[in-house]
């Protein structure tokens, strides 16, 4: 585009100047730069705005969380911009009151936590023998592992209630801890083989000369160099459990739910609710935007890395 | 502070229901809930849909059989949807001791499934004694007892805003025609829409055409229709269907136009009416109290009620409510039954507020307030006439499921009735497809 | 690869497994029982949450909803046929087609836009973001922006901002006659009053439907229409409606008042020959008429309503509306995934593209897309699988009353299997969800045999 935009101004200044071909070639890198800026400042308006796009949803949600449901109801959150004297912690205040909310927030927890530690301990595990070890039908279990990355998790929601009703586990926060824990193995060993695969076999072939016993290489030279890996697959994890709403809308109860449930469930109404929904929303969104901030690198490889799952 | 006051009121409850138990004993012959401590380290679950203060009164009234058992009894609420509450525990094995249905619809699905424990012993003696026919046979199948109507709601009155029918100039009407004629046009006129609607909640839609169609249709087709012995598509439907056309069909009558009453949820109609005053009235049952205090409205002076009006020669009295039934055998679940369903209970729940009654041995004396008082006083004494939310009785994926069947149809025929014809046949496939 | 981590420093790129396997066997590798220690947990979660379910699935399928009684191949028939599957099936396929190509466009727009910004990383991270949250608080988030109500939902208070600014409401967007009739509606909107009047003579019109509050403050009680001088046309327009009722219809009582700022037209043969605003009393005059039979207008401008804005979540927008959600979801996902492609872009080759005197825009379309084609299939087809399962913003974002007209296989799925306990349908349902993502899957393998070879 900036060419074309170039060669247009470049003949009547050929005409005129006594040098056309001395002259021309400065006027069109100087019409070409002033294009290019041009172009460059459109670009970085239309970024601006879309920028905005992104931002301005997510800002309405967290002022309507500071605003009072009579406030809510009657005018949009913008207003509180001319008028912040609106603006109320009380929101806030109620939903910390709120032994359902407050406990789901801990559920959350609960099931997070232990569901990312063992998702990646145990596909660390799986992931160096898919590597590094041998054994028989290794490829062909690999590829299977490759095969069930894109398994729909809805094909298991019948089966699984129906094997935790006879194990006893229904509703409890074990069975949605080992759902999450199921689901996510066949991405993180993925995501963990590719990366221990790329790892020197110099580094490991003088690790067993030494003597060392596969626990020990596995502890001390794979897991300290797969640090990168293993970081981005650990949030990764904690965030899509985080944020699971399906899994626990099946297999929590009312009395283990997670935040996302529990917050679903006042959707129904959702408009004499909006006081809890966006407050609550708001803080369900604060630990993942903490985490994100905190280690974009590692989020946004991990994210990366689970393209085609 | 929090925990005090709460013991106290639990201690005034457990007063209120020794006292009552002395003078509920008389009619019932002795055959009291079991007493005495014989049940001390049984563990039982029930699970309904109430929270917050609907919750603390159940649990005040659950309070009242652990004590007199030494059971121990744990709530646990199923959130809005039971259904979806109960089918993966019921799928898991692993369902409550007791459950309270919102749908008799749900409980013959789920005494077909085998999910369900007959009512025996107490329990079953407590229904005999204290309900009329029409409701033992709502909580049976083939026969076979299993539920008790424990909590009614009564969804045959329109709420209204007494200063927007004094500034119009207009008394609460007694006919349909009135409603939708003078009241509502007079209103309008004033410059008040007259409803706001609740009509991406589907149930509410449903519980206009059930007070319409009984009411011009009189009981025994309305239960013809229930069973599906009639088909939809019967003139009846129709009718009924045109008639409700006198409202959904005048956008200048619903608050936001068409668009606006199909996009709002219950209970937003509710504060429409009480808390932005956008409009005079709005259609639901006596539950919509809490909903209009919470809006800001004093309750029998901002928020007044009148008996759903005459479409035909009679104005309906359609009920709602839970339905307790037994999903386990486990030890102490037909007596807890047996004790809900006792007049004692149910007036210790009445005194508390919040709750209405089938239990044709609570008086109505028993409860807190008029306007309570005059609501049961209706159901008694409407007596062979009151029929049970239609909705609720029809299979759940035809009549009381997000999405589908009825609310689904109805929110159509709310955007656009043009075509009462095809929404009745819409209705009679929905109808064929569930059953 | 883009899209994994980078190994460390000197480590052989995609070291092959079992390239060398039969030369280390025997040698220095440890014992293969220990293969399966490290194997074992994760082999008995993959067995229990996804072998087994598969098949048990596939056998549910064929039972009915209580499990009692086989049917073959019937709850998959009932699918294709009950009408509530069959507005999931379309829906997802809409889902699959736009949503994928909506996101990957964006997506490329957006790399090649950030390339020679300076704020890129800033701006990436404002678009990435979304991924980070849950789908629960991106759904709330865009139930805000999509209520109905112009006073509160974001996206109409942008739209019918920009609207009456274009042609502004009415001051009396509710105010009609008492009786449809009593006074004729113009073609254009506005009404009549009824009959021809001419000078000296004076005009009431009542109207009604406007509240009090609504009212100008400066509204007056409404002047007794009389008739003004003989060159003049006068009169009065009111709200004809006492507060608490009572009043005579159609007579200007005590406690009425004018309707102040009413745009009144005097019109003749056709045209219009004055205009006039009423007083706060509702009164207004045209001072010389002449002589001839006129008409008196209200001009449709005292009625235009204020635009309502777009039904987003009404039953034919509902998808469009959370596909737009869905793209600010995933977008920063295309984005960051097409950008590292774009960076591994030798520059060489648009150089040279450059130099053969092509424009940016044929580099564009015959160097770079080419280029990035394998980074936008595998954008395109991850979101592909990730939209096929699509749950959450659906069932977050569509109202009840929509949730029929927004259905999707996921949430279709979900709703049978646990809503209304029919295990079997749901079992078809999600063997159907499975055998669409198999082409994934197939691409999936094909795509990691070549990497691995």
């Amino acid at each position: 585009m900036s060419d074309d935009a170039a060669t247009t101004e470049a003949p009547p200044a050929a005409g005129g100047g006594p040098e056309p071909g001395a002259e021309g070639a400065p006027r069109r890198t100087v019409a070409a730069r002033l294009t290019g800026a041009l172009g460059s400042g459109l670009a970085q308006l239309l970024l601006v705005l879309i920028a905005l796009f992104w931002l301005v949803p997510t800002l309405g949600l967290f002022v309507s969380s500071l605003r009072t449901p009579a406030d809510n109801a009657s005018s949009g959150w913008w207003t509180a911009l001319l008028e912040p004297a609106q603006l109320t912690l009380e929101n806030y205040a109620r939903l910390l009151d709120n032994a359902v909310f407050t406990g789901s927030f801990l559920n959350t927890i609960l099931i997070t936590v232990p569901s990312t530690l063992l998702i990646v301990v145990i596909a660390a595990l799986a992931a160096y023998a898919f590597a590094w070890l041998e054994f028989p039908g290794r490829d062909w279990l690999f590829l299977g592992v490759v095969a069930l990355l894109v398994v729909p998790l809805q094909v298991a929601l019948v089966p699984i209630a129906q094997l935790y009703g006879g194990l006893g586990i229904y509703g409890s926060i074990a069975g949605v801890v080992l759902f999450h824990v199921g689901f996510g193995l066949p991405f993180a060993i993925f995501l963990l083989r590719n990366f221990f695969a790329a790892i020197p076999r110099d580094l490991l072939e003088a690790a067993r000369m030494d003597g060392g016993k596969e626990f020990t290489i596995f502890r001390r030279v794979i897991l300290p160099l797969g640090g990168p890996a293993i970081a981005s697959l650990t949030i990764f994890q904690f965030l899509w459990v985080w944020n699971d709403l399906l899994v626990a809308l099946v297999f929590a109860d009312a009395a283990n739910q997670p935040m996302t449930k529990a917050l679903q469930a006042e959707m129904r109404q959702f408009g004499a609710n909006i006081d809890i929904i966006s407050s609550g929303a708001f803080i369900s969104m604060l630990v993942p935007l903490v985490v994100f901030f905190a280690f974009q690198r590692y989020f946004v490889q991990g994210v990366m890395a689970g393209a085609v799952k | 502070m929090a925990e005090h006051r709460k013991r106290a009121r639990g201690a005034a409850a457990a007063a209120a229901a020794g006292l009552l138990a002395v003078a509920g004993c008389a009619p019932g012959g002795g055959e009291g809930p079991a007493g005495g401590g014989d049940l001390a380290g049984v563990q039982l679950k029930v699970a309904a849909k109430w929270t917050g203060v609907e919750q603390d009164n159940f649990e005040e009234v659950l309070a009242g059989f652990e004590e007199q058992t030494g059971a121990t009894v744990s709530y646990e609420p199923t959130g809005e949807d039971t259904g979806a509450y109960l089918g993966p525990k019921i799928e898991a094995g692993e369902p409550p001791d007791v459950a309270l249905l919102p749908q008799p619809g749900l409980l013959a699905e789920y005494a077909e499934q085998d999910a369900l424990v007959p009512l025996e012993g107490d329990a079953a003696a407590a229904l005999e004694e204290n309900y009329t026919d029409y409701w033992r046979e709502l909580g049976s199948v083939d026969g076979e007892a299993y539920g008790i109507l424990l909590k009614a709601a009564h969804k045959s009155i329109v709420w209204y805003r007494p200063d927007a029918f004094e500034a119009a100039g207009v008394q609460p009407p007694s006919t349909w025609d009135d409603m939708v004629g003078t009241t509502a046009s007079t209103l309008s006129d004033s410059g008040t829409v007259p409803f706001a609607m609740c009509g991406a909640s589907g149930w509410t839609l449903t519980d206009w055409f059930e007070n319409v169609y009984l009411s011009h249709a009189g009981p025994e087709k309305y239960d013809r229709l229930t069973a599906h012995e009639i088909p939809w598509t019967d003139d009846s439907v129709v009718q009924t269907l045109e008639t409700l056309a006198d409202v959904w069909g005048e956008k200048d009558f619903m608050a936001g136009g068409t668009d606006g009453a199909v996009q709002t949820d219950f209970p937003t109609c509710v504060s429409q009416v009480y808390g932005q005053q956008d409009a005079a009235m709005v259609f639901e049952a006596d539950f919509v109290a809490a909903n209009a205090a919470e809006a800001g409205a004093a309750v029998g002076e901002d928020a007044l009620a009148f008996p759903f009006p005459a479409v035909g020669e009679e104005p309906p009295v359609v009920v709602g409510g839970d339905i307790a039934v037994a999903m386990s055998e486990n030890e102490g679940t037909q007596e807890l039954l047996a004790y809900l369903a006792s007049p004692e209970a149910q007036s210790t729940w009445a005194g508390l507020g919040g709750y209405l009654s089938a239990n044709s041995q609570v008086e109505s004396s028993a409860y807190a307030d008029e306007f309570t008082q005059e609501l049961a006083q209706t159901i008694l004494d409407a007596g062979e006439n009151v029929r049970y939310d239609m909705s609720d009785q029809v299979p759940s994926r035809f009549g009381a499921t997000e999405g589908r069947g009825m609310w689904s149809i109805l929110q159509d025929f709310l955007r656009d009735p043009g075509d009462p014809e095809a929404t009745a046949e819409d209705l009679e496939a929905a109808a064929k497809e569930a059953s | 690869m883009a899209d994994t981590p980078q190994p460390p420093p000197g480590a052989a790129q995609g070291a092959p497994p079992g390239a060398e396997d039969e030369e280390r066997a025997g040698t220095l590798g440890p014992p293969r029982w220990l293969s399966l220690v490290f194997l074992l947990p994760a082999l008995l979660f993959l067995g229990a949450y996804m072998v087994y379910p598969i098949l048990f699935s596939v056998y549910r399928s064929l039972w009915d909803a209580a499990g009692t009684q086989f049917v073959w191949f019937d709850n998959y028939a009932e699918m294709f046929t009950s009408p509530g599957t069959f507005i999931a099936l379309r829906n997802n396929a809409v889902w699959v087609v736009v949503a994928p190509i909506v996101v990957t466009v964006a997506g490329l727009i957006f790399a090649v836009l950030t390339e020679r910004i300076r704020w890129a990383t800033a701006f990436k991270l404002v678009v990435f973001m979304p991924m980070a949250v849950s789908f629960l608080a991106s759904g709330v988030i865009f139930r805000l922006v999509y209520e109905q109500d112009p006073e509160r939902g974001l996206a109409n208070a942008v739209i019918t901002t920009v609207q009456d600014t274009v042609s502004p409401a009415g001051a009396y967007p509710d105010a009609r006659p008492r009786e449809e009739g009593d006074l004729p509606a113009l073609p254009g909107g506005g009404y009549r009053a009824p009959g021809e009047v001419s000078a000296g003579q004076g005009v009431a019109i009542g109207l009604v439907g406007v509240a009090p509050d609504d009212l100008p403050g400066d509204a007056a009680p409404a002047a007794e229409p009389r008739p003004g001088g003989p060159d003049a046309i006068t009169g009065t327009v009111w709200l004809d409606f006492t507060p608490g009722g009572g009043g005579e219809e159609g007579a200007v009582d005590p406690e009425e008042k004018g309707l102040p700022g009413m745009e009144v037209r005097l019109v003749s043969g056709g045209e219009v020959r004055a205009t006039a605003r009423t007083a706060p009393d509702g009164s207004f005059a045209f001072e010389d008429v002449g002589s001839g039979a006129h008409t008196v207008q209200l001009s449709e401008r005292n009625f235009t309503p204020p635009y309502a804005g777009v039904t987003w979540l009404g039953p034919t927008l509902v998808t469009p509306a959370i596909i737009g959600a869905y793209l600010w979801v995933w977008a920063g996902f295309a984005m960051v995934l097409i950008a590292a492609g774009l960076a591994a872009i030798p520059r060489d080759a648009l150089e040279a593209a450059r130099v053969d005197g092509a424009t940016e825009w044929q580099v564009f379309r015959r160097v770079t897309v080419p280029l990035l084609s394998p980074v936008l299939m595998v954008v395109f087809v991850t979101l592909m699988i990730y939209v096929l399962k699509i749950f959450d913003l659906v069932f977050v974002i569509a109202p009840g009353s929509v949730q029929a007209d927004a259905n999707v296989l996921a949430l279709e799925m979900w709703r049978v299997a646990f809503g209304i306990n029919d295990q079997g349908l749901g079992s078809a349902l999600a063997v159907f969800l499975l055998v669409l993502v198999i082409p994934a899957m197939v691409f999936q393998i094909r795509r990691f045999r070549r990497e691995g070879s």
